[in-house]
């Protein structure tokens, strides 16, 4: 027997001595009491118990079906927790078999003068909707709702597929006690894979049990013997794991988050191996390289790259104009771009398939860059497919087929390896769109074997701005402006902005600005997706700068003044994403009234972050009547950790309160 | 348990006839002057309407749309909508280039069916079948045909041929056969600024519109319902979830609602009965009573919906509601009413269009027509309103949603038509009382109460009531996004339901505030309320402006400033006027560093021409301008 490796946290066990009982239709009085959550009193509603067993029946002639047993005991303590009164049960079905929910039974409890008043949930309230071909849901909301309702519902889940749904410790709202268990028979192995940063600990043991088995035997000699079957009393071993967890806190959204499901603390179980006995193991994935090898074979990514008559005509005519291998790349690349066209869907299998994709011009990520690759190893380049998972869809801890979702193409040349997705229109090689930017990927070729790559950006997102100002006695700012947007910048400018009339961009910007009024507006390389997008305009505002009796004060950086942060929490749970690092330069040449001297301008500053994760320069001068302000902030860092979290809230007052300071004019006496 | 399918298998027996030879898509062939501004223009329309009898009635839509950017995509969806009395007869949708080649045609197993569940939903029998088209290209001509055959003849589309903003119209056509035996009533609203040609002719009315230019989205504009040309279809004669109906006017249908709808709803149990006769034992005033059944029934129960057949019209029966807590608006109103009844408070379904827009019932001709329930208690002609889906708002709170606009109030006698209570813009009351003190390093500490009324009032409630003390952090934050590195110690949030009134306390401290530069220090004088907001730019202006709700901010706010820095500037009072409104400030010195800031804002409701548009920016501006003053204080 395999046994599977537990990943073992710290342990917090609380002994709970309370005489909670915990059986379904016993709720206490003193639960119906309650006016808050003793350990957060802002919480709208909260999970007392929660009990889940998963465990494998045998049926005979049919196989092993999986049974989850679900039992909740939910307290709404307001009106904001009434959403927590509706349920939601998903379930799958396929040609080969539908998933069941059995004996669904649900109550809510009051307390009526003192005494404990149940309601039930009828069977004409429980709806089913189908929500597409595969996944149906069973919804229901419960009767007679109130503040300080406790509500409880079990069911039982049936799946004759192989399939356990993930085991959720951590929710929206705080969980009281939970017990967990998930007893699997020894012939399936599950790859189990932990997320969150609420610890959890698992105790396992082995059970034995026996099934009466139906065999079908055939004589393998011939293959026109009928098989043969009998019945057979089999022991065998379950191994079961069990979890119980107490006071688990509630978890909330936080800004600059890549994923809040990565958070939040469960068990996935995937279905990885199969120890029939007597049989050969069938593997379903193992390590990074198995899982890897296991999607290439069985979602045919090599035969669908092999493909390759239905565009050789139009890969011809790219070719043929093309002499260096980059020219080769970008030919090609948009080439793709321009013959298909994305459906909004991700996915590691085929939609509609390379071949029929490049036909009808429509097809998922998975059609758009297996044709990629397959073009671009048909012009002789070293081609393959990465897959990966999008920040969406959140980061695998371990490996597992449904730990990727998306799939790109990548070329390996001498100067280093070239990302390509030509599913977004503004992509460019190595500036991928930003839904991909999920730290690493498996880049697979056809031989099997396959390496981690990263999927960081190498090149920060940069915008480079040159201000020309003058002001008049009045107050009265005019200028120009130039603009450059790189990089990641340029992907997010074309995909905001490339659909819009100049006329709108415009008044988009004149808004942003806080209210100047620009003319003669100017935007090249607006879809010239291989050139700088570069803004220049004029610009002019009367309110933007105060006249104080003879003085004039004004912020040297004008409209581009960083003047708020976004980190506004007092203290933060999880790390920071950015998706890229960054980098913004801002130069500013100003000339102030004749008249006037000045009086007084902001020190010049250079701070930085720990580590070099960020830095800020702001440097002033002035001659005569010109003063120079100079000022580049940086993102040296895509991951930020969160224990460096004060300093990055710092470094944000420090940036704020320099960008606020004051130009002083007097004017000469 | 209810499992109701609707197999989709009769799209097996949908034909594909090929349209393709009898038009030309050749983008070419649209005017320049319907392309300039377009997002996509409507080729044409064709939508047809053959009321055959009182319990058939066929729709028929031919249309074609260019398309030319990714703007206008919202066409690259074909929607039809059906249930277990509607049948979908045909679709076939094709796709063209812009050279107008057919580059696509659907088929059936692109259809996906899907249920019309919508949020607020929990579960609804009515379906969808749709197709989303994946543009590979611009421009591209989505041109489609779809037919239903419907028993409900109740809900008649309307025509509506302009309505989105950047689309050109090339043509449009309605046409409308009826039978004899059947009074079909039109209504035709907006007609007067576009050219609109009608042709009646005995059971056949056709209506056409042509080469109507794309119109531009500007902002405060009044809803393109009441702006665009629209036709409504009514016939007296009707059918609805298996009830046949009659009614030439609005006492007729308002009967006939309450006959067959509204009647035999309202039983409840005894011992509820007997509890509510309880709760207003010894009480007279009928006022007094309602305000005890009210806060009963929002203690009581929830907004879930459910829409099941004929349930889409009748509410669910009250004794239900009693039973599981919860209902749409229509089971909720009836609830409420048959508690009314229970304690002999007169109250009465009122039909209306609930929605922030102010949208009037059309009181033209009688029909089945609305999205929303409250219930009217006529109080001796001091109408008060009850919306009993929230279970928050105080009794005959009714600001944002169904205020002022006209409403059908069904009385067993017939129907009756009012209009709902309307915010005044004194009404719409925010006051903030306060008090800042300035350190000499800049330092603010403050402490402000703000009390919200009127639609105010709604606006508070909605942002923060319930929330998280963690989310309230953020969100007060933001309120205040003039102020940085925010520290706050205290944040209280309470919905007074007895003065109709949104209640905060905010106490905080924050650093850098006043700004420091050399031996002068800058203090933004408004540190509370600052409106900083403009309505975007608009050249050359278009359509008319409309300010629908006006609202008042008052504030009172005592500024203390450090005693080792002296005044070098301190902004001057100032009263703006104008016909939006007006603005005033007043700053009086309380002792040698105390001052009493006093601001007063005021922004009327109101319908302008477009000419004013720039003059209410200007106003704006000049608020911002104030609103952005400074203190100035030198060592």
């Amino acid at each position: 027997m395999k046994k599977v490796l537990l990943i073992l946290f710290v342990v917090f066990t609380t002994s709970t001595l309370s005489s909670q009982n915990y059986k379904f239709g016993e709720v206490s009085k003193e639960e119906l009491q309650e006016k808050v959550y003793p350990l957060d009193s802002s919480a709208n509603a909260a999970i007392l118990y929660k009990e889940r067993k998963t465990s494998f029946e045998y049926v005979p002639n049919e196989g092993f079906n999986v049974i989850t047993q679900v039992f909740l005991r939910l307290k709404i303590y307001n009106k904001e927790g009434f959403d927590w009164a509706t349920n939601k049960i998903s379930y799958y079905n396929s040609s080969n078999g539908r998933e069941k929910i059995s004996g669904l039974k649900a109550i809510t409890y009051n307390l009526e003068k003192n005494k404990i008043v149940e309601t039930k949930l009828n069977r004409k309230d429980v709806f089913d909707e189908e929500l597409n071909k595969y996944w149906s849901q069973q919804k229901f909301t419960m009767p007679n709702i109130k503040e300080g309702s406790v509500i409880e519902w079990r069911y039982k889940l049936i799946s004759p597929f192989k399939r356990i749904d993930d085991v959720q410790f951590q929710y929206g709202i705080p969980v009281k006690k939970m017990n967990a268990s998930v007893e699997i028979p020894e012939y399936f192995i599950y790859k189990k894979q932990f997320k969150g940063y609420y610890p959890v600990f698992a105790k396992t043991e082995t059970k034995s049990r026996s099934i009466n088995f139906t065999e079908k035997e055939r004589d393998v000699r011939d293959i026109n013997s009928r098989a043969t079957f009998s019945n057979v009393k089999i022991d065998l071993l379950s191994n079961l794991e069990t979890y119980e967890v107490s006071n688990v806190p509630a978890l909330i959204e936080e800004a600059y988050v890549n994923n809040i499901e990565n958070y939040k603390t469960a068990i996935q179980y995937e279905y990885s191996e199969l120890h029939w006995p007597r049989q050969p193991i069938k593997y379903y994935s193992h390590s990074w390289e198995d899982v890897t090898k296991t999607i290439y074979n069985n979602y045919n990514f090599g035969s669908e790259i092999y493909k390759s008559n239905h565009y050789s005509d139009d890969l011809a005519v790219i070719l043929a104009a093309a002499k260096t291998d980059s020219e080769k790349i970008i030919g090609i690349f948009e080439l793709v771009k321009q013959k298909v066209k994305w459906n909004k869907y991700n996915g590691i299998t085929k939609f509609n398939g390379t071949r029929q994709a490049y036909k009808e011009a429509v097809g998922n990520v998975f059609d758009i860059n297996l044709n990629l690759v397959s073009m671009l190893n048909k012009a002789g380049l070293k081609a393959n497919p990465v897959i990966l998972s999008t920040r969406a869809h959140g980061i695998s801890f371990f490996p597992t087929i449904d730990g990727f979702n998306y799939v790109i193409a990548a070329v390996e040349l001498p100067e280093g390896l070239v990302l390509l997705d030509a599913t977004e229109q503004y992509s460019t090689p190595n500036i991928l769109p930003f839904r991909t930017l999920n730290g690493e990927g498996r880049l697979i070729r056809d031989d099997g074997s396959s390496e981690t790559v990263s999927l960081n950006p190498v090149k920060p997102a940069g915008i480079v701005t040159v201000l020309k100002v003058e002001i008049d006695e009045e107050g009265t700012i005019e200028g120009q402006n130039r603009t450059n947007y790189l990089n990641h910048q340029a992907l997010s400018y074309r995909e905001k902005y490339a659909a819009i009339d100049n006329d709108d961009i415009v008044v988009k910007l004149e808004e942003k600005k806080g209210g100047l009024e620009i003319s003669d507006f100017e935007l090249s390389g607006k879809k010239e997706t291989y050139k700088p997008v570069m803004e220049t305009y004029k610009f002019y505002s009367e309110n933007s700068i105060d006249v104080v009796g003879d003085k004039i004060f004004f912020k040297p950086l004008f409209f581009e003044a960083t003047t708020t942060s976004p980190f506004k929490l007092k203290k933060r749970e999880y790390p920071i994403n950015f998706g890229t690092t960054s980098s913004s330069k801002t130069l500013v040449n100003i000339t102030i009234p004749e008249g006037y001297v000045i009086e007084s301008v902001p020190e010049s500053i250079n701070v930085k972050l720990p580590n070099n994760y960020g830095s800020y320069r702001y440097h002033i001068s002035t001659s005569g009547n010109v003063i120079n302000v100079n000022s580049q902030f940086k993102i040296n860092t895509i991951n930020y950790p969160v224990v460096n979290y004060d300093e990055m809230k710092e470094f944000y007052k420090m940036i704020i309160a320099k960008n606020l300071e004051q130009v002083v004019l007097k004017k000469e006496s | 348990m209810k499992n109701l399918r609707i197999a989709p298998f009769f799209i097996l027996l949908f034909t594909n006839f090929i349209y393709s030879q009898e038009y030309n898509f050749n983008i070419s062939e649209i005017p320049s002057s319907l392309k300039k501004d377009a997002n996509s223009v409507i080729r044409f329309e064709n939508f047809s309407i053959n009321i055959e009898s009182q319990r058939k009635m066929t729709v028929t839509t031919k249309k074609a749309v260019t398309v030319f950017n990714k703007l206008g995509d919202k066409n690259k969806y074909v929607t039809v909508n059906y249930d277990s009395n509607t049948k979908i007869k045909d679709i076939k949708i094709l796709i063209f280039d812009a050279l107008g080649n057919e580059i696509k045609k659907v088929k059936n197993k692109e259809y996906k069916d899907v249920s019309q569940v919508d949020g607020g939903t929990l579960y609804a029998d009515s379906r969808m079948l749709y197709y989303e088209h994946v543009p590979t290209s611009y421009p591209y001509t989505i041109f489609y045909e779809t037919e239903i055959e419907t028993f409900n003849t109740a809900f008649i589309p309307r025509w509506y041929p302009i309505n989105n903003f950047f689309t050109g119209v090339q043509l449009s056509t309605f046409k409308i056969k009826h039978s004899a035996n059947l009074t079909i009533n039109f209504i035709e609203s907006n007609f007067t600024n576009f050219n609109v040609l009608v042709a009646k002719e005995k059971e056949l009315v056709t209506y056409k519109i042509e080469n109507v230019k794309p119109i531009r989205y500007e902002p405060l504009i009044p809803s393109l319902r009441k702006m665009f040309p629209n036709v409504k279809v009514v016939s007296n004669q009707f059918f609805v979830e298996g009830i046949l109906g009659e009614a030439s006017n609005w006492k007729e249908l308002g009967k006939w609602e309450y006959d067959n709808l509204y009647k035999n709803v309202s039983v409840v149990p005894t011992s509820t009965k007997e509890k509510v006769l309880k709760l207003v034992e010894g009480i007279e005033d009928p006022i007094e009573k309602a305000k005890l059944i009210y806060q009963y029934v929002q203690d009581k129960t929830r907004y879930i919906s459910v829409q099941v057949g004929i349930g889409g019209l009748r509410p669910m029966l009250a004794s239900d509601v009693d039973k599981l807590g919860y209902g749409d608006c229509k089971a909720l109103t009836n609830y409420t009413k048959s508690l009314l009844d229970i304690v002999g408070v007169e109250s009465y379904f009122t039909e209306l269009y609930g929605g922030f827009d102010k949208m009037d019932m059309d009181f033209k001709t009688p029909s089945i027509q609305g999205n929303h329930v409250i219930l009217n208690i006529p109080n001796e002609g001091n109408d008060i309103w009850l919306e009993c889906t929230n279970q928050k708002v105080p009794f005959g709170y009714i600001a944002n949603f169904t205020d002022d606009r006209d409403v059908i109030v069904v009385k067993p006698e017939g129907g009756v038509l009012k209009r709902t209570k309307k915010y005044s813009t004194k009404d719409n009351l925010q006051f903030t009382k306060g008090a800042f003190e300035i350190n000499e390093l800049g330092e603010i500490q403050a402490k402000v109460r703000i009390e919200a009324s009127g639609t105010q009032y709604n606006n508070h409630l909605f942002r923060y009531d319930g929330e998280h003390q963690k989310e309230l952090d953020l969100l007060v934050k933001k309120y205040f996004s003039n102020i940085n590195n925010m520290n706050i110690s205290k944040i209280e949030v309470n919905n007074n339901k007895e003065e109709a009134r949104y209640e905060e306390d905010i106490e905080f401290s924050a650093a850098n505030y006043g700004v420091l530069t050399n031996q002068q220090m800058l203090i933004s004088i408004n540190a509370f309320n600052k409106n900083t907001s403009i309505p975007k730019r608009v050249r050359d202006r278009k359509l008319p402006v409309e300010i629908s709700r006006g609202f008042l901010d008052i504030d009172e706010v005592v500024i203390k400033l450090p005693v080792n820095f002296k005044v070098e500037y301190l902004p001057q009072d100032v009263e703006v006027k104008s016909k939006f409104g007006m603005y005033s400030v007043v700053i009086k010195k309380i002792n040698s560093n105390t001052y009493l800031y006093k601001r007063k804002l005021q922004v009327n409701e109101g319908k302008y021409e477009k000419e004013d548009y720039e003059l209410y920016r200007d106003f704006r501006k000049n608020i911002k301008k104030h609103d952005n003053s400074k203190i100035v204080l030198i060592k």
